[in-house]
């Protein structure tokens, strides 16, 4: 033991110097690396931290929008009438736009720019040098641009044939739009969107709360290859779809009506047009139709911005003598007169308030009932017995069947045409507010007068959207459908069996004539506004009905606004027959059992 | 001093050396042989070694196989995409074809018109509610006034040649329906 303690210790001072040394040099060096590694690090975590990050991100990291879907616009039956589908967008990078190598039947050629050019027009329908002079004025504006387009919202197909050609410098992206694969059908009512996807009328614009959708975005990490990594996808924000409207409109009804009063409106010449199909129980649009028509995937198609709404809603006008229904009612309501009530009918009437009204056309005094006036459509006549009630009750009672306000569909710029207070009332309004003179109304209310009329008496609220349908199937912002009682039961079928007899004995019966049916109807034709405050050549003529007269279930209303051709009630009358023996038809009505009224038009 | 400094330890040391020997032989006697040594490190370092390559080769097994999948998925949803795509695009194609004007077009290349004058027979009387008349069409002629652009370039199925209506296949409206026997089939247009 102790031997070998000094034999070490006789080895020692040699040995624990070298070692020494050795283990100062490896100390030394390892400091010296890792001072090296932390100098790295510090450089790498906190120097080019923030672009080290980006770079990464940029590397291997995308992010996307995840589309959501503008929701539809459905038919009562659920037919899409406004839908969104995925179109895609062809990009390129003008300067990477080079020749490349193609593999054809095992042998690589040469692609030009040119060539390539002419096979993308070939498929996207330009020709090739429209696509090289994008190019080039791509380039001539930024000549280091990565980005142009090519084609905007082309459709699967020729994305596809873009893509089947493998030209490397062309991409694609989303673009989502909206089709109407109806056309023109409903499209006045309907609207359309703006390029961007802003919508601009209709439904579109008016049901945008229900009918928007959020994008959302999510990101995930690709490799080199392009494959997502697995469970590196972190979404962000989720994507809601928009919900759907479904309105009260019948398409193939909206097609017939829209098909039938552009027939009439071009033969006569008309400047436009408009017919309304109302459920006359529950107050239902069932078709809007407006002459002329756009059809919203080809707005640009309909040069007149005008023509591109729906008049229906928008435009009021003097409604003429359709209103001579809503007078002889509240008189039959108020009780001053019955369908006995006998005047006299002058060709000219001079009211002792200064007032000076006459008829149309030269007649020798005729001693007529409510029913009689209303079959000659007399003025004078009207005259008298508007003048039994106060202007205040009359005023009420036009308040009460909505003539003033805008119907309740909440339609985009609704007009609800002008009806001005009592006190305002000149000497010769008196007057002209009982046959429809001296105020205006929309289509709507007229049709939402004969509804009340046909409804019994009560005025069911104007209903063109059934509510907003969510994803998960339920209904909300569901309109309100409370009916109000605007005449008594009597009244209101008394003034049905004054129109039915104005169905059978008017000037235009033989035109309107449906067979099988009882029929109440009242035709209309006003002088139209030269919008100087004066009044133009041209005439509004229109019809207002429904049927069957003994269970009204629909109300039809056609009007056409200056038929050069055809000046006359006339115009519309064939229209009306047209549509409400299709309405008839097509729900099934059951023709009418029970003779229609025969009342006296004289005494 | 040095002397006795010296011898001092010494005897210490002796008599230490002398008492405890048997404890010493002992404790050098246990010690274990080095080749009974060697042999359990080689085997731990054996087992550790293949433990690690055991991991690491399944490691790599699993991240292929994660991977093999991400391709498998990818590929997949491309496929889902696409078919979603073309099932879109069909979808707009039925939905077109079917719109009212295409409709009516059609039926007008068949030879149908419409008859807004509709006549009822009244079975509890046996009444003929209306007049009847033949359909003349109470449609303007055959030009849609209802523009649809998506149908622009479509051709009525009628115009098209034979071959091409028969390709049209499940569109294309080649037979007549089935009539049932006993039923004269209409020969009029």
């Amino acid at each position: 033991m102790s031997v070998r303690n000094s034999s070490a210790g006789d080895n020692n001072p040699t040995k624990s110097r070298s070692s020494r040394r050795r283990t100062f040099f490896t100390i030394v060096v390892l400091f010296a690396v890792i001072a090296v590694f932390l100098v790295r690090l510090v450089d790498i975590q906190v120097v080019q931290a923030d672009s080290l990050t980006a770079d990464s991100v940029g590397n291997r990291s995308v992010g996307q929008v995840v589309y959501g879907s503008r929701g539809e616009i459905v038919d009562t039956n659920g037919v899409v009438l406004a839908g969104t589908v995925m179109r895609f967008n062809i990009t390129m990078s003008p300067v990477n736009a080079t020749p490349f190598k193609r593999t054809v039947n095992g042998k690589k050629i040469e692609i030009s720019v040119a060539e390539a050019a002419a096979e993308i027009g070939a498929a996207t329908g330009q020709s090739g040098d429209a696509i090289l002079s994008t190019i080039s004025t791509a380039l001539k504006a930024n000549a280091k641009t990565n980005f142009a387009y090519i084609a905007k919202k082309v459709d699967v197909d020729v994305l596809r044939a873009v893509q089947d050609l493998h030209i490397p410098w062309t991409y694609s992206e989303k673009s989502p739009s909206r089709v109407y694969p109806n056309g023109a059908v409903a499209g006045n009512v309907l609207g359309f969107l703006s390029g961007e996807g802003v919508p601009q009328a209709g439904l579109e614009s008016g049901q945008e709360t229900c009918l928007a959708s959020t994008n959302g975005s999510e990101t995930y990490e690709k490799g080199a290859d392009g494959v997502r990594i697995p469970g590196s996808s972190v979404t962000s924000s989720e994507a809601v779809d928009g919900g759907d409207v479904v309105t009260t409109i019948d398409s193939d009804l909206q097609w017939f009506v829209q098909q039938t009063l552009a027939a009439r409106a071009q033969e006569t010449g008309a400047a436009w047009a408009t017919a309304v199909v109302q459920d006359a129980k529950s107050g239902k649009l069932l078709a809007v139709a407006d002459y002329p028509s756009v059809d919203p995937n080809n707005v640009g198609g309909t040069k007149n911005p005008e023509d591109r709404g729906s008049r229906a809603f928008t435009q009021s006008f003097e409604p003429g003598s359709t209103f001579k229904a809503l007078t002889a009612a509240s008189v039959l309501d108020a009780g001053v007169a019955t369908l006995d009530t006998g005047i006299v009918v002058p060709y000219r009437y001079l009211p002792a308030n200064g007032a000076n009204i006459n008829d149309s056309h030269q007649h020798p005094d005729q001693r007529m009932t409510l029913t009689g006036v209303l079959i000659d459509s007399s003025n004078t006549g009207m005259s008298k017995f508007g003048e039994l009630l106060t202007k205040q009750q009359r005023f009420d009672y036009m308040k009460a069947f909505g003539v003033g306000t805008a119907t309740e569909t909440g339609f985009p710029r609704e007009d609800g045409g002008i009806l001005h207070a009592v006190d305002d009332w000149d000497s010769q309004t008196n007057y002209a507010t009982m046959f429809g003179q001296g105020l205006t109304t929309s289509a709507l209310q007229i049709a939402s007068i004969y509804q009340t009329i046909a409804n019994d008496g009560v005025r069911m609220p104007v209903q063109l959207v059934e509510g907003c349908r969510q994803s998960d199937g339920t209904m909300t912002e569901v309109p309100d459908v409370t009916g109000t009682r605007v005449l008594s039961e009597t009244a209101a079928h008394e003034t049905s069996d004054v129109l039915e007899m104005v169905y059978q004995k008017s000037w235009v019966a033989s035109k309107w004539n449906i067979p099988g049916y009882r029929v109440a109807a009242k035709t209309g034709t006003a002088q139209m506004p030269d919008g100087k405050g004066g009044y133009s050549d041209g005439y509004l003529v229109s019809v207002s009905g429904y049927a069957p007269a003994d269970d009204a279930q629909y109300v039809v209303s056609v009007s056409i606004a200056d038929p050069v051709k055809l000046n006359t009630s006339a115009a519309p009358a064939p229209v009306f027959q047209e549509i409400m023996s299709q309405v008839l038809k097509k729900y099934r009505a059951v023709p009418s059992g029970a003779t229609p009224p025969d009342l006296p038009s004289t005494w | 001093m040095s002397d006795n400094l010296a011898r001092a330890p010494f005897s210490l040391d002796s008599d230490q050396f002398d008492a405890p020997t048997p404890e010493r032989r002992g404790f050098r006697l246990v010690s274990p042989a080095p080749s009974s040594r060697a042999r359990p490190r080689i085997f731990y370092a054996l087992t550790s070694v293949a433990g690690i390559a055991a991991i690491i080769v399944a490691q790599l097994l699993l991240s292929v196989g994660i991977s093999q999948g991400a391709y498998e998925i990818s590929s997949l949803q491309s496929n889902q995409a696409d078919l979603g795509r073309t099932a879109a695009s069909l979808n707009e194609d039925l939905v077109r074809v079917s719109s009212p004007q295409s409709l009516a077009a059609n039926a007008e290349g068949l030879g149908m018109v419409s008859n807004s004058n509709p006549v009822y027979l009244r079975l509890s009387d046996g009444a003929v509610l209306g007049a009847p008349s033949s359909a003349s069409g109470s449609q303007a002629g055959a030009a849609s006034l209802v523009p649809n652009a998506l149908l622009t370039g479509s051709t009525p199925l009628t115009q098209l040649p034979d071959d091409a209506a028969a390709k049209a296949g499940a569109v294309a409206i080649t037979s007549a329906p089935v009539v049932p026997a006993g039923l004269a089939a209409p020969t009029t247009r």
